[in-house]
């Protein structure tokens, strides 16, 4: 198939083109020195606007109650769980960039690890808008954590729901503590570069005063280990415990024992589609062609074929059981997402995240940007119909034909979507403007010849 | 410039083989209290400066026993102790449900204090007081170069020898560095006004926020909601419905259960042949009897059916009930009366329920067969 | 580069495979319904180490790993077993009746469920399964091998590209074909019961046993100057992947415990409730802590996956564990309770000395090392 021979002999070169450390820093600082350029403020406008119908829609829930939402017996989790499965996914990429790829020592994820982590940080803060606004009373979210209050009563600790809280509130904060520890060096390299006094200041506090000591690198190092090695189960954990929130119920279509490793690597699935496609205008935008390569990107799109087809393993071995329990309400489920009133979405969902992505099984189109880009959309679009049938179709028709209903979201569940887009990329801009999204430090030491050369 | 205090002398070098070369010959120079600083780690650097691994995993260790432990323990408490519940008909002790908490917490306390301890113990961390900060060098090592700097406070440190051993190694822009004499002589002032106004304002803006978020907010619209609702308010006409009572008639002909209408009324001569009492009088029913009969009938009734109330005097004395008349009723006569009620005596129908009644019958005849007892019953 | 095994290891492998066959005709002449059973865990035990180890040749080429390729020839070694696996179930053929349950025409006609199961659980369409799953995995091992063998005497790096190629063919077709053989042999055992999750859950324990026989190998050869340039890096490696693993497995048996435990739907439950009965929840409890817990920490400090000592004793513990976990799989199906006797210590013999035999006869023809591969090189100088 592929005219180029490859040569095994040699390890492929992370870096392209042997850049020197001062030119990495130079390339990587150039859009935090500079005054955002007019296509950046466009950009800007098109999320700040978003983001503004999401607020506005938030005011309405928070004014009207979610009644405005299209919620209702029998469908009570609808956009707003959807929104909050689909998130998490996407977060998910940034700690396996990060984590995983750094026990498995891909050193190629050097380039793409930074953003990867951001967006992670980015993305869960949008997950974590959508079931603050569906508990309905927002202003009391104190209530979801156990703290001695006035009833004498403790939250349920038997309930997946509060597992939820645990599990993405501990997910935020070490994937926080995780980027930070990263920044740190990269921080004290700009607080060595820059002219200004004030972002000396900043630059200066948040770097805690770190002096790239080796005595220091020691345990930065081991640190960066033990943070990998906890954050890889913690990673799998938080989707798991997703997927419990579905499964311990006894809903014919949720309840199935494959649901976690399942919901896993969907969550990988959908997260690295994002990545990429966001990497795509980053590294075309900050000239960063040469240190997020086209290699680097072509081992995303095998990452993504290898989830996209767990994720269709999962989707054959759930119909195959639905039919080999002999349980009519299973069954019916299954028959009813391929052929009932949301076959629509179930189809987008397959073809989607089964499908296309089998496209990814040609190099050609495993190395085509606008392929690529193609290709990570729709997954994105298939990962997100994925949670909505999930969703829907089991609460919309269960057991009794009586009690079956039908779901129409509103347009304040339209806006709330779209707001969470508009946060997400609103925060991705002012990221990419305000720290290196590339880690210099890293970068600087997987650069051919930056290693002792016994070594 | 001989008054400065000297921190160190300092050393650059352009490549990963030379630094990793000049650490090892300090190290095995003797040199103790010196230090590598390289624009990222390079690798073989901990052999090269002999430096002892890492003992951080034990801190992370320690940190995710102690999240572990106090999850369990916190959960098993709230369970069994403090606040038992039976959730799903699951035992009060669910481990299997606790593992995902109990996980979390510890992937929590292990990562995120073992960084705080790493910073805070290991580096002595935040200090942007040290010396080096701001010189050239810190500038060079911060980019592209590579740097060592043997302290003065090492036992064997000698300015000139040392200068002349990084020469020797091949270093460049070998410079001395000097201690900050403003901050030798002031150091850090903890009443700087400048410090304590930023405190004070930070304090205010945090309590008045909470403040306000907590005991104003909650009671303005929209958030007060539950105190607003539409329903209906004790000793206030209802907001809901235009005639201002919150109760709606039943549908006609609606049927509560348990209460089936009673088909007899004013018929209490021809109703024992009807009704039949539909319980046996075991064990349960009859105390079930007394204790309804002692409640409802004894109070004008008597306690043994006599007709001595205890209200004797204040209403038209009850018969008794021992009379022939009753004696000789059917159950379903009795029944009648109580439904229906008699006279003076308003229906119990409200107050007992149906098979209480019934019950009531049986104790009745205990008590009626203790006063006048046959010949059959001594056997 | 070719080595032998001594031949005392091979008389000890030939002596352990006689036993073996002694106690496998005993066991079908004493107790054919017991040795039947017992065939099913050491058929399932055997098939875990043969495709894990193709599985894991597959993933190296995939993955593009270097650090693997040095030891890659035990990988091929063991996966010769594929060959023999069928000839380990072929005793099983006759006794199908003991063991399965759906076999009984007369019970199926009158269970509904059984009825709905028919068009796939069925003699035939499971024999034609069996022979389906075998030649495949037959196919592709004797393609990488194959390929292999050749580049040790061409050196020609297109060889390399090929079984990339194949090896991402081979990865889907592993999914199905493995879970195809975990719903035959382990689901099927009791065919009223059903999880989705049970061939991810053989999966995981497959792989164990593999990596877990050929760290031991590894190890064993690397102490006994066979392959001696291997580092401590080499080893960190394996282990973690046996530690790793071990993981892996514990999340997906905790996953399917805790849905099918909290549910409590009473067609689920019924299969935990007979690991929970007449002392079968000494064996449960057992699993978690030889399966889990013991492997968790002794290879849980970064030192203990590069000392020797340890792995060695921790490769043979795994197998052990999977023994058990195969154990916990299939007996219940058996009978309530726990069964145990010599047939239950005396099949695992049987699969040792095959392993035994199988690596003695490969190490006779082929190299020790892929010596032509292009990796090579780099696998050998490979560092954390």
């Amino acid at each position: 198939m592929s005219t180029t021979v490859i040569d095994y002999t040699k390890e492929l070169p992370v870096v392209e083109g042997r850049p020197t450390a001062s030119q990495i820093e130079v390339v990587v600082t150039a859009p935090l020195d500079q005054f955002p350029p007019r296509k950046w403020w466009y950009a800007f406008a098109v999320t700040l606007s978003m983001l503004s119908i999401g607020g506005f829609c938030i005011g309405m829930s928070l004014y009207k109650g979610l009644g405005l939402w299209g919620v209702n017996q029998p469908v009570g989790w609808g956009f707003d769980i959807v929104n909050f499965v689909f998130w998490v996914g996407i977060g998910h990429a940034g700690t396996l960039i990060s984590a995983i790829l750094f026990l498995l020592r891909q050193r190629w994820r050097t380039g793409i690890a930074r953003f990867a982590e951001a967006m992670t940080i980015f993305a869960v803060m949008c997950a974590g808008l959508f079931p603050l606004m569906h508990t309905g009373r927002q202003w009391l979210p104190m209530y979801l954590t156990p703290y001695p209050n006035q009833h004498g009563l403790w939250v349920n600790f038997t309930s997946p729901l509060l597992w939820d809280v645990f599990a993405v509130s501990t997910y935020f904060t070490v994937s926080l503590v995780f980027w930070y520890l990263g920044l740190i060096p990269d921080l004290a390299t700009l607080r060595d570069r820059t002219t200004s006094k004030i972002k000396k200041t900043i630059y200066s506090i948040f770097s805690l005063g770190w002096r790239h000591s080796n005595r220091h690198w020691q345990h930065y190092e081991r640190a960066y280990l033990i943070l990998a090695g906890f954050a890889t189960p913690l990673v799998l954990s938080v989707h798991t415990i997703v997927s419990f929130d579905f499964a311990v119920s006894v809903i014919p279509g949720w309840h199935t024992t494959i649901f976690p490793p399942y919901f896993v690597a969907g969550a990988v699935f959908s997260g690295f589609a994002m990545v990429q496609n966001v990497l795509i205008f980053v590294r075309q935008y900050f000239n960063l062609k040469h240190i997020i390569t086209l290699d680097h990107l072509e081992k995303m799109n095998k990452v993504m074929v290898l989830t996209g087809s767990m994720v269709g393993y999962a989707y054959a071995m759930e119909f195959f059981i639905a039919w080999y329990s002999g349980s009519q309400f299973e069954t019916f489920v299954f028959l009813n997402r391929a052929l009932g009133p949301y076959s629509w979405a179930y189809w987008t969902m397959v073809s989607c995240n089964v499908i296309f992505p089998q496209l990814f099984w040609i190099k050609k189109i495993r190395r085509s940007i606008p392929a690529m880009f193609l290709i990570g959309i729709t997954v994105n679009i298939g990962m997100w119909f994925e949670r909505f049938v999930i969703v829907v179709t089991s609460l919309s028709r269960d057991f009794l034909p009586s009690s079956w209903g039908h779901y129409t979201p509103t347009l304040y569940d339209a806006g709330l979507f779209l707001g969470s887009f508009g946060l997400f990329f609103t925060l991705i801009l002012i990221f990419v403007r305000v720290l290196p999204v590339v880690s210099i430090s890293e970068v600087k030491a997987v650069v051919e010849g930056a290693q002792p050369s016994h070594h | 410039m001989s008054t400065k205090q000297l921190y160190s002398i300092t050393a650059l070098f352009d490549s990963p083989d030379e630094i990793i070369h000049a650490a090892s010959e300090t190290s095995k120079a003797g040199y103790t209290k010196y230090d590598v600083n390289t624009p990222y780690p390079v690798h073989g650097m901990d052999g090269a400066m002999q430096l002892k691994p890492s003992r951080l995993g034990f801190f992370a260790m320690a940190f995710g026993l102690l999240g572990a432990v106090s999850a369990i323990g916190f959960m098993t408490w709230v369970t069994l102790i403090e606040y038992p519940l039976v959730i799903g008909g699951k035992p009060f002790w669910s481990w299997p449900a606790f593992v995902p908490v109990s996980f979390e917490l510890t992937v929590l306390l292990a990562s995120v204090l073992s960084v705080v301890a790493m910073i805070v113990i290991y580096f002595k961390f935040p200090n942007n007081a040290h010396p080096l900060h701001d010189t050239k060098y810190m500038k060079a090592v911060s980019s592209d170069k590579f740097g060592i700097n043997i302290q003065a406070e090492d036992p064997k440190f000698d300015e000139k020898a040392v200068t002349e051993f990084f020469k020797s190694l091949g270093g460049k822009e070998i410079t001395p560095v000097y201690f900050d004499e403003d901050e030798l002589s002031h150091g850090q002032k903890l009443f700087d006004p400048k410090f304590i106004g930023i405190l004070a304002v930070v304090a205010v803006i945090a309590s008045g926020t909470t403040y306000f978020i907590f005991n104003q907010l909650m009671f303005m619209p929209p958030f007060n909601w539950m105190m607003t609702q539409e329903k209906l308010k004790a000793q206030k006409p209802s907001e809901l419905f235009s005639d201002g009572i919150g109760m709606r008639n039943p549908v006609d002909g609606t049927v509560a259960r348990g209460f089936l209408p009673y088909p007899f009324k004013g018929q209490l001569d021809s109703v024992g042949k009807y009704l039949v009492n539909p319980l046996l009088p075991t064990k349960e029913v009859l105390e079930t009897g007394k204790q309804k009969y002692l409640t409802f009938c004894s109070p004008c009734h008597g306690n043994f059916a006599q007709g001595d109330s205890r209200l004797r005097g204040q209403f038209p004395n009850p018969p008794t009930l021992h009379s022939d008349k009753v004696r000789n009723w059917h159950d379903g006569n009795i029944y009648h009366v109580i439904t229906e009620g008699q006279n003076v005596m308003p229906s119990y129908a409200p107050q007992i329920a149906r098979d209480d009644r019934w019950a009531i019958i049986h104790y009745l005849r205990a008590l009626q067969r203790a006063q006048n007892a046959k010949e059959s019953d001594f056997k | 580069m070719k080595k032998e095994l001594p031949s005392k290891v091979k008389n000890i492998g030939w002596a352990l495979l006689f036993v073996g066959i002694v106690i496998y005709v005993i066991g079908y002449t004493v107790n054919p319904r017991e040795a039947a059973f017992n065939n099913v865990i050491g058929f399932l035990f055997i098939t875990s180490i043969a495709v894990g180890s193709i599985f894991l040749i597959a993933l190296e080429y995939i993955a593009g790993a270097v650090w693997s390729v040095p030891m890659r020839r035990v990988n091929e070694f063991l996966g010769g077993l594929v060959l023999v696996a069928p000839l380990v179930a072929l005793p099983m053929f006759f006794h199908l009746h003991d063991i399965f349950h759906w076999t009984d025409l007369g019970a199926v006609g009158t269970d509904e469920l059984l009825k709905g199961k028919q068009p796939y659980l069925n003699l035939n369409f499971f024999i034609i399964r069996f022979v389906v799953v075998f030649a495949l995995w037959n196919l592709f091992y004797w393609l990488f091998v194959r390929n292999s063998l050749k580049q040790d005497l061409s050196k020609d790096q297109k060889l390399t590209t090929q079984n990339i190629r194949l090896a991402a063919v081979f990865l889907p077709v592993f999914a199905i074909t493995l879970t195809v053989t975990a719903v035959d042999w382990a689901m099927s055992l009791e065919p009223h019961w059903f999880s989705t999750i049970l061939g991810v859950y053989y999966f995981s324990g497959t792989v164990l046993a593999a990596v877990a026989t050929a760290t031991y190998i590894i190890v064993k050869f690397h102490e006994n100057g066979y392959l001696q340039n291997l580092k401590r890096d080499h080893f960190y490696s394996l282990g973690a992947l046996l530690f790793a693993f071990i993981n892996f497995w514990a999340y997906i048996a905790f996953s399917q415990f805790l849905l099918i435990w909290y549910a409590n739907l009473p067609e689920e439950t019924i299969w935990f409730m007979k690991r929970w009965e007449g002392g079968m929840q000494f064996v449960s409890v057992l699993l978690i802590i030889v399966h889990f817990a013991v492997p968790y920490f002794l290879l849980l400090p970064q030192e203990a996956k590069m000392n020797l000592k340890r792995l060695k004793f921790m490769s043979i513990w795994i197998l052990f564990a999977h023994l058990l976990d195969l154990y916990w799989l299939v007996m219940p199906t058996y009978a309530n309770g726990v069964t145990i006797g010599w047939m239950e210590i005396g099949f695992p013999v049987l699969i040792v000395g095959l392993i035994i035999v199988m690596l003695g006869y490969k190490m006779k023809r082929h190299n020790l090392v892929p010596v032509g591969d292009p990796k090579l090189e780099r696998g050998l100088k490979f560092r954390l």
